[in-house]
């Protein structure tokens, strides 16, 4: 993955602080978005590439805890870095509990934001990759007949062919047709990752 | 004497020798005396030795000035955390730009253009550290009151410009509303300043006393009815009740527990100095405004 697929995005006030930020980032060939507030940040188009937010935790209005409480709320999971201006501790701590990557005091090293950034990058990567393949794996699902599902459901929750067809009322050579048609579909190996599968779709499976 | 010639009278302040050598401030009043024609033929004059009020008066606005500068710095060091910070910030931006020249040197090949833009950064945010410290020690300066030709709107940036962290930390939203076409005031910028700090720094204060509603610090000049400037800071806070009302700028009434009470009797006396007036009011809705006028070149200026 190249680093042009990537972006940054940075919010802070102050101007001078904004710039030299799009500086630094931009000097080791990412791609930057600055903004100079909360709402204005919200009020942007996303791209759909994978991103991290350098975010600093005094802003007029929307403060940058506040932004990232409804970032959490509405649903975008972008990971943020913060920084501050003053070594304000329980407002770390409340930053961290909610799951921002960094907490950096200005001025910082250049290599501490630039591997926190390298992190959180990472950290947007493998968000990513994981809603794609639960996207995938949902879209398989949907392939499924009613009938499938139905088979699917008690399969992964432990039952054998005879059980299965004396539940839904047919027989086990029927059940052990929709049962390959199920691994087919749903490209599971075996049953262990047919489990796990219907695990990540919420569908009931024992607990071990 | 063309004074005594067309109204008959002079008034005004002298200084004369005495025979042992030593000087006296006299006040002087003339008058002429005529005969019936109307010919003048003699002058009436009445001296009075005015010069210990004179030395007191001098010692008076001396101790007032000292007192002023006392309390100035006693404001600044309440605003460290925040100076601090709005120093920091241009600091930061220096490291930033510095790291990242650096980087685009390092390039292979090196990206000079950038690098080139990167130091213009750095010797702008540096300005931008020494223009706030330059305006701290100006403040925190003992100074003899001077007079200059002042825009009152650079004034009122100026010391926002510092008290703008101070607002931000406290998640006050500091607007202004400066109108322009403004006349020219005659007076001392570093004791206008005072007072314009005095007032945004109570109005945080009495902010942070309030746990809900917007807060809100709005601060604005424009003309007032003679002519004049008047500046107006208004808050959300609390407001002012009528007892308050009455003592708020006696010298040594505070609400603030750590208060010296001193704030806005000095800021009266400078604006009175400067031949304006300073007030408070409660908003209807809710909190107060405290406003000031200065007369347009501050003819009363002392």
């Amino acid at each position: 993955m190249t680093k042009a697929d990537a972006i940054v995005f940075v919010v802070d006030d102050d101007e001078g602080m904004r710039q030299s930020l799009k500086n630094l980032i931009g000097s080791v060939g990412l791609r930057v978005e600055a903004f100079a507030s909360a709402q204005e940040f919200l009020r942007s188009k996303l791209t759909d590439v994978p991103g991290c937010l350098v975010l600093d935790v005094r802003l007029p209005g929307l403060s940058g805890l506040d932004l990232q409480k409804r970032m959490a709320e509405a649903g975008i999971e972008i990971p943020i870095i913060f920084i501050t201006g003053h070594g304000d501790i329980p407002m770390t701590v409340q930053a961290m509990k909610a799951g921002a990557v960094e907490f950096l005091a200005k001025p910082f090293r250049d290599q501490d934001l630039l591997d926190a950034i390298q992190q959180a990058l990472a950290r947007a990567r493998t968000a990513r990759e994981q809603r794609a393949q639960s996207e995938a794996l949902r879209r398989r699902y949907r392939a499924l007949t009613p009938r499938e599902r139905d088979v699917m459901a008690r399969v992964v929750a432990g039952l054998l062919n005879k059980q299965i067809a004396g539940e839904l009322g047919t027989s086990e050579a029927a059940v052990k047709v929709h049962r390959q048609h199920v691994m087919a579909k749903m490209g599971a190996g075996s049953l262990a990752a047919l489990v796990r599968m219907a695990d990540r779709l919420g569908i009931p499976t024992p607990q071990l | 004497m063309l004074e005594l010639n067309s109204t008959g009278r002079w008034e005004g302040e002298l200084i004369q020798a005495q025979r042992d050598g030593t000087q006296v401030v006299v006040a002087s009043r003339w008058a002429l005396q005529l005969d019936e024609l109307g010919k003048p033929i003699a002058v009436l004059e009445t001296n009075n030795d005015i010069t210990e009020r004179k030395r007191s008066e001098e010692s008076l606005h001396k101790a007032q000035t000292e007192l002023a500068h006392v309390t100035r710095v006693a404001t600044l060091g309440e605003m460290t955390a925040s100076i601090a910070h709005e120093v920091n910030q241009p600091l930061g931006a220096v490291v930033n730009n510095a790291s990242a020249c650096l980087r685009w040197l390092a390039g292979q090949p090196p990206n000079l253009e950038e690098a080139r833009k990167s130091a213009a950064l750095i010797i702008a945010d540096s300005h931008r550290a020494s223009e706030i410290i330059g305006r701290i020690r100006a403040l925190a300066k003992k100074a003899p009151p001077r007079k200059e030709w002042l825009d009152i709107n650079e004034t009122i940036l100026e010391v926002i410009a510092l008290a703008r962290s101070e607002a931000q930390g406290n998640r006050i939203a500091l607007q202004t509303q400066l109108s322009d076409d403004l006349p020219l005031i005659l007076g001392d910028r570093i004791q206008l300043q005072q007072v314009i700090l005095n007032l945004i720094i109570n109005a945080i204060e009495a902010m942070n006393g309030v746990a809900e509603g917007p807060r809100e610090l709005k601060v604005g000049s424009g003309k007032d009815d003679s002519q004049g400037v008047r500046i107006a800071v208004r808050d959300s806070g609390p407001g002012l009740d009528l007892e308050s009302l009455d003592h708020l700028f006696t010298a040594f009434y505070t609400t603030k527990p750590q208060g010296m009470g001193m704030g806005l009797a000095i800021s009266r006396s400078i604006i009175e100095t400067h031949g304006g007036r300073l007030w408070a009011t409660a908003n209807e809705h809710r909190g107060a405004t405290f406003q000031f006028t200065l007369p347009a070149g501050g003819e009363r200026m002392s």
